[in-house]
């Protein structure tokens, strides 16, 4: 173990490292600034545990209708050696005849070695590549590998890569519906987002056996019920922004060293679990550890973070928690006291209640703020006027009536 | 998103409540809406599971769907919805205005109006829209004929709700959020029991006290379509197992009794919400309309009246998909929209024209010095030209040359003549043409006087012409050619509700 | 609804109380409190379980309560309870009929298949479709075909009660429902039964084989359809499920021909066949060559060498049905 691993195994405590999948993964892309967060995955803290110990469980949970819709659905494209699928693939995208291949890289025989099975699906792939279409056309179940700052995450994707043309096509099976031909943005791109993790895991698992990159198309295939039927439909999806986006982020974690040297050397996560593993440190010393690190909370992370309430209330009386252009608007200022003393007693109620952070009381303001301070006491006075004023315009004979 | 509205919410975090960003209401709220709180099955593309209607706040329809999965039951949801929007359509139908000057004598004198919590909600209509306007009422698939017309209508909603100047659909969130600026982000803003507590809070609670008993699931159940997980897992699971087991076994008590429970387990998720959205829309008729509402109003009552005679007259249902000049005329004409909204929403409300004023697209200050009775007898004829001086604290982009309009005087242009700083203030000339009468000599009123406390836009809030489109029929083969008719199928009545 | 006090009484106190583990369960997993979300849950299982039981033996009393009044005759109101509520009574005992009568009671048992035992009913489903096969199918299947209820629930342990049940005296039943092996490792197939009477030939998969199978299976069951005396719309749904997915098989579900499908299931298999046939040899041999009898029926287990265990080597094989 290395000096990196060390740190982060410190920083982790006792807990096992929660492993990655490819939401996880994808999900680092989301929120890069953010050292908290960085510190936290590197290290493998179970963020769902730490934050609910902390007083602020995650507000994430998933329906059983849900979970059993997408498993059905799945289930269905992927029976009888993936019939469905195959018809797809056939009639979207020319797959010839011959290549009809399905294998099923799942468990193996009661085994449930991650390496064996990671082994087994690299020699495969590697075959099928050297036989351009006579060893094997989909994969199911893969298992794949990919290195996240220092450690292995394994990744078991419900994903089965196929090969045409000698390339392999990463394949995504989701249950959200595409309706005349359109689907949920969101959805779309957090499914396109989760394939190119697939993408760079697959050329990895290649490049092993000095298999190219191109090997791995950088267009992905997308499953997902049409219209209102279960019936599969198949969409092509290009993911090479996806795959430079997220490259830069791993490339980030690969250098966490740089955020732990500002760490102090003690700084752990670990809860101090007694004999029968119940926790005994104080919810409270946990969180003030967990404000060592320094977080970049934006709104954005209610949707993708399971620290997201923690560092809400950090947050509380930052201009960034009012939304991502809310500061720059303000004139780049960080928190709304400093906004508001500086907007001027116009247009600021002395109402109490509210807890708000300190500004930069008693420190006469930078140069840069002078231009911010403008902007506010502008904004704050028209505000005020318009909140003020009687009827804002004269009526006149020559208006129509509204 | 402005300064203005995002120093508004600095305000509102200082106060504890929410600050206002509007000094009138920019949207219709007609006197007896539809009320309609959707919830969805999770998983499955706008599948419902119940939802609660009325136009009545004390007397709410619930409906529920026992067995979501089941084809029929989904279909007899839509029945019965149907019974209560179509009902609540038909109510419109009956009174008629003249129009003169418009295309067609007469139109509705009112028009109805469905208020959903949400944009998803939203969403879920115009999927529940789709998924049953296309279905037949006789064949191997059929359905009562309430269906397919209840996806029209529905599709017709949803559609007129993506114009920002409709008020035929709106979301609570939406049109709460566009009037107030709480001390929370947009995103949070999505919460109708959030957003409600911060303008409305309770007693003794601030903004984000309220605000964050509304985010606790058990407390208050999330306004839809989608329900909370722990929701489903702990009690939907249940109870419709309960139902299911009971209808296997062929026990018609415990059927009974299972189904009642299960309604009862999707109220406790509907009632609240329901009542956060009729104090949605009395928080909005506490304020006053804008003037311009009311024009776009007329303009919702003209598409309701279209559509309803289009449907009567055996029209066919909402295509699909739109043809490439009707897609391209179509996003045209809603930026054409937008931009007319937001120009009304200035001249209607001063809050809102102050953010123009920071942005430099507008000014307000006062008439220094007045040339009434000026006239220009440089060219051909001899025209009323007035001029005006007004001294503003506002630093507009104005440039010589370019028009201006006063919301006071909408009719008139004003064009700049010069702009000159003095002592911190801006002093700018102004001539001004139109709105004054036919003769030489200016009506009273109709020029500023010195004095008067002025307000001038760079932009009108009338009408603009359309961009030239091809007719559908030119669509030029790049863009896929001209549109085949409409022409119902099979497959269409036959797709398969999962 | 309910005449008797208490019984309303105490069906309200369990009501409560319903609600309130509701809310406590949800607020325990929104808090990330698995223990004691588990010790709630079990709570309210059992206090809804009450509260049925409640309210059927008051819906019962009702009834009964009701007859008897309806015996000594209308209007008289002597005997329990007001006239009030021996019309309330009478109203529950006719509303409590009427809803006996409402959903049409699903018939528990249909045709002779649920009186087979179930590894009966599977060893029929895969007779017919003469391949290896997955329980989904099978279910299908045999309710298209053979009628009745399919307790799919039980086909996960099928596999194991039979190895276990092999094992234990490995002659004794004329056949077993078994696994299908993986040609590379000859472990078990994930999700495929067989039969054990079947060639190690068809027992064997290669990557080809999952579509070679699926393409027979169509033709079996487009003959099974031709030889139905009258349409049965399961099996022509699972049918089309079929023709779906084999290339000019059929246009839609309603014009499908069984022949037709027959036809376009043949020219692909003949794309397939010669290349399955050789992987799947080549695979039985090694199977017949290096594992025991339970293992050629039930899969090796890996992690013991793969494809190779000495232990269990027979000296000589033994004949038995291939």
């Amino acid at each position: 173990m290395n000096g990196t691993e060390a740190r982060l195994a410190r920083i982790r405590g006792r807990a096992l490292a929660k492993t990655h999948n490819a939401r996880t993964i994808a999900a680092l892309a989301s929120n890069p600034g953010c050292a908290r967060r960085a510190v936290m995955d590197a290290a493998g803290v179970d963020k769902p545990r730490i934050a609910a110990y902390a007083g602020f469980p995650a507000p994430f949970g998933q329906s059983r209708f849900a979970l059993a819709r997408g498993n059905a659905f799945e289930a269905q494209v992927k029976a009888n050696g993936a019939a469905e699928l195959l018809t797809l693939l056939r009639e979207h995208l020319g797959l010839p005849i011959p290549q009809a291949h399905y294998d099923d890289l799942g468990e193996v025989g009661g085994n449930p070695s991650l390496d064996l099975r990671h082994a087994r699906t690299k020699a495969l792939l590697a075959r099928a590549a050297a036989s351009r279409g006579d060893a094997g056309t989909m994969f199911d179940h893969p298992l794949l590998r990919l290195q996240v700052g220092g450690r292995y995450a394994f990744l078991e994707p419900d994903l089965i890569a196929f090969q045409l043309h000698g390339r392999f096509h990463v394949v995504e099976i989701k249950s959200f519906a595409v309706i005349d031909g359109q689907a949920d943005g969101d959805k779309v791109a957090a499914a396109a987002i989760q394939s190119a993790v697939y993408v760079l895991a697959l050329r990895d698992a290649l490049a092993e056996q000095h298999i190219p990159a191109e090997a791995v198309s950088h267009e992905t295939i997308l499953v997902c019920p049409k219209d209102f039927s279960s019936r599969p439909a198949a969409a092509a999806i290009d993911v090479r922004k996806q795959l430079t986006v997220l490259r830069r982020q791993l490339s980030r974690i690969a250098r966490i060293d740089d955020l732990l040297d500002l760490l102090p050397a003690g700084l752990t996560f670990d809860l101090d679990p007694d004999g029968e593993g119940v926790p005994r440190r104080s919810p409270a010393d946990l969180a003030a550890a967990i404000r060592q690190v320094d977080a970049a909370y934006v709104p954005e992370c209610l949707s993708t973070c399971e620290m997201c309430y923690f560092c809400r209330e950090e947050a509380r009386g930052c201009t960034a928690a009012l939304g991502r252009a809310a500061r720059e608007e303000l004139g780049g200022v960080e928190h709304v006291a400093t906004v508001l003393r500086l907007a001027g007693a116009a247009g600021t109620p002395g109402a109490p209640g509210g807890t708000v952070a300190s500004g930069t009381a008693g420190t006469p303001d930078a140069p840069d703020l002078a231009e911010a301070a403008e902007l506010l006491r502008r904004a704050a006075r028209l505000r005020a006027e318009a909140l003020h004023t009687d009827a804002p315009r004269a009526g006149t004979p020559g208006r129509e009536a509204g | 998103m402005s300064t203005l509205t995002s120093l508004a919410r600095a305000v509102a975090v200082a106060a504890g409540t929410a600050q206002r960003t509007c000094t009138v209401r920019h949207v219709h709220v007609g006197a007896r809406p539809l009320v309609f709180v959707p919830l969805a099955l999770a998983g499955e593309a706008g599948a419902p599971l119940a939802a609660m209607a009325g136009a009545d706040p004390q007397a709410p329809t619930l409906l529920v769907v026992a067995e979501p999965r089941d084809r029929d039951q989904r279909f007899a949801f839509a029945a019965d919805l149907a019974a209560v929007v179509l009902r609540y359509v038909e109510g419109y139908l009956a009174a008629e205005e003249d129009t003169p000057g418009r295309e067609q004598a007469t139109r509705y004198a009112d028009a109805p109006q469905l208020l959903v919590p949400n944009p998803a909600g939203i969403a879920f209509t115009r999927l529940l829209g789709r998924s049953t306007r296309f279905r037949r009422t006789e064949g191997p698939y059929a359905v009562p004929a309430s269906v397919p017309l209840l996806g029209r209508w529905l599709t017709f909603f949803a559609e007129r709700a993506e114009s920002p100047a409709s008020s035929l659909m709106l979301a609570a969130t939406d049109m709460l959020a566009a009037h107030w600026a709480t001390g929370q982000s947009p995103v949070e803003d999505l919460n109708l029991g959030a957003l409600l507590g911060w303008i409305d809070p309770p007693p003794g609670m601030s903004g984000a006290q309220a605000a964050a008993m509304a985010e606790d699931p058990v407390r208050c159940p999330p306004a839809g379509p989608a329900t909370d997980p722990t929701f489903d897992n702990e009690v939907l699971d249940q109870r419709m197992l309960a139902v299911r087991t009971a209808r296997l076994a062929g026990d018609g008590r415990a059927y009974e009794r299972a189904r009642a429970a299960l309604a009862e387990a999707l109220a406790t998720q509907l009632r609240p919400t329901w009542a956060l959205m009729w104090r949605a829309v009395a928080l909005l008729r506490g304020l006053p309309g804008g003037e311009h509402v009311r024009a776009r109003w007329d303009a919702d009552k003209d598409a309701f009246t279209w559509h309803a005679r289009h449907v009567a007259a055996g029209g066919p249902p909402q295509p699909r998909r739109d043809g490439a000049v009707a897609a391209a005329r179509r996003l045209a004409g809603l930026e054409r929209v937008q931009e007319m909204v937001a120009a009304q929403r200035a001249f209607d409300d001063p809050l809102v024209m102050a953010e123009h004023r920071l942005a430099g697209e507008a000014f307000a200050g006062t008439v220094t010095a007045a040339e009434p009775d000026r006239v220009d007898r440089g060219g051909p004829r001899a025209v009323l030209r007035p001029r005006i001086t007004v001294e503003t604290g506002d630093e507009p982009r104005a440039d010589r040359g370019a028009t201006f309009t006063s919301p006071a005087r909408p009719g008139q242009q004003a064009r700049i003549v010069a702009v000159t700083a003095a002592g911190g203030r801006t002093r700018i000339v102004l001539e001004l043409r139109g709105g004054m009468g036919r003769s030489l000599t200016p009506q009273p009123g109709s020029v500023p006087a010195v004095g008067e406390s002025v307000s001038y836009a760079a932009f009108g809030d009338g009408y603009q012409p359309a961009p030239a489109f091809p007719a559908p029929e030119d669509t030029p083969w790049t863009h896929g050619g001209p549109p085949a008719p409409y022409v119902p199928s099979d497959e269409e009545a036959r797709e398969d509700w999962s | 609804m309910l005449p008797s006090v208490s019984v309303t009484k105490s069906v309200e106190t369990l009501e409560r109380r319903i609600v309130a583990l509701r809310a406590a369960v949800r607020e325990a997993v929104l808090a990330g409190d698995r223990e004691r979300a588990s010790t709630l849950r079990r709570d309210l299982r059992a206090a809804e379980r009450a509260w049925d039981d409640a309210l059927a033996a008051a819906e019962a009393k009702a009834a009964a309560e009701a007859g008897a009044a309806a015996e000594a005759g209308a209007g008289a109101e002597a005997g329990a309870g007001a006239g009030h509520a021996d019309a309330a009574a009478d109203a529950d005992a006719v509303h409590a009929a009427a809803t006996a009568a409402a959903p049409a009671p699903q018939a528990a048992a249909r045709g002779r298949g649920s009186l087979l035992p179930l590894r009966e009913q599977v060893h029929e489903a895969l007779s017919l479709l003469t391949v290896p096969a997955a329980p989904r199918l099978i279910a299908t299947v045999h309710e298209a075909f053979f009628g009745g209820a399919f307790p799919s629930a039980r086909l996960t342990s099928l596999k194991r009660d039979e190895e276990r049940s092999f094992r234990a005296a490995p002659l004794a039943r004329p056949y077993y429902i078994c696994a299908a092996l993986t040609a590379d490792l000859l472990a078990p197939a994930r999700g495929l039964l067989a039969i054990s009477t079947w060639p190690m030939e068809r027992r064997v998969i290669g990557s080809l084989s999952p579509r070679v199978d699926f393409l027979t299976a169509a033709i079996r069951v487009a003959e099974a359809v031709e030889r139905l005396p009258a349409p049965v719309p399961a099996a022509r749904r699972l049918l089309w499920r079929f023709a779906a997915s084999i290339p000019g098989a059929a246009d839609g579900a309603a014009s499908m021909q069984p022949h037709e499908i027959t036809e376009a299931a043949l020219a692909e298999l003949a794309v397939h066949q010669a290349a399955d046939r050789a992987a799947r040899q080549a695979a039985a041999r090694r199977a017949r060559e290096q594992l025991g009898d339970a293992e050629q029926l039930f899969g090796t287990r890996i992690g013991l060498a793969a494809g190779h265990r000495a232990g269990a080597r027979r000296p000589a094989p033994r004949r038995r049905g291939r």
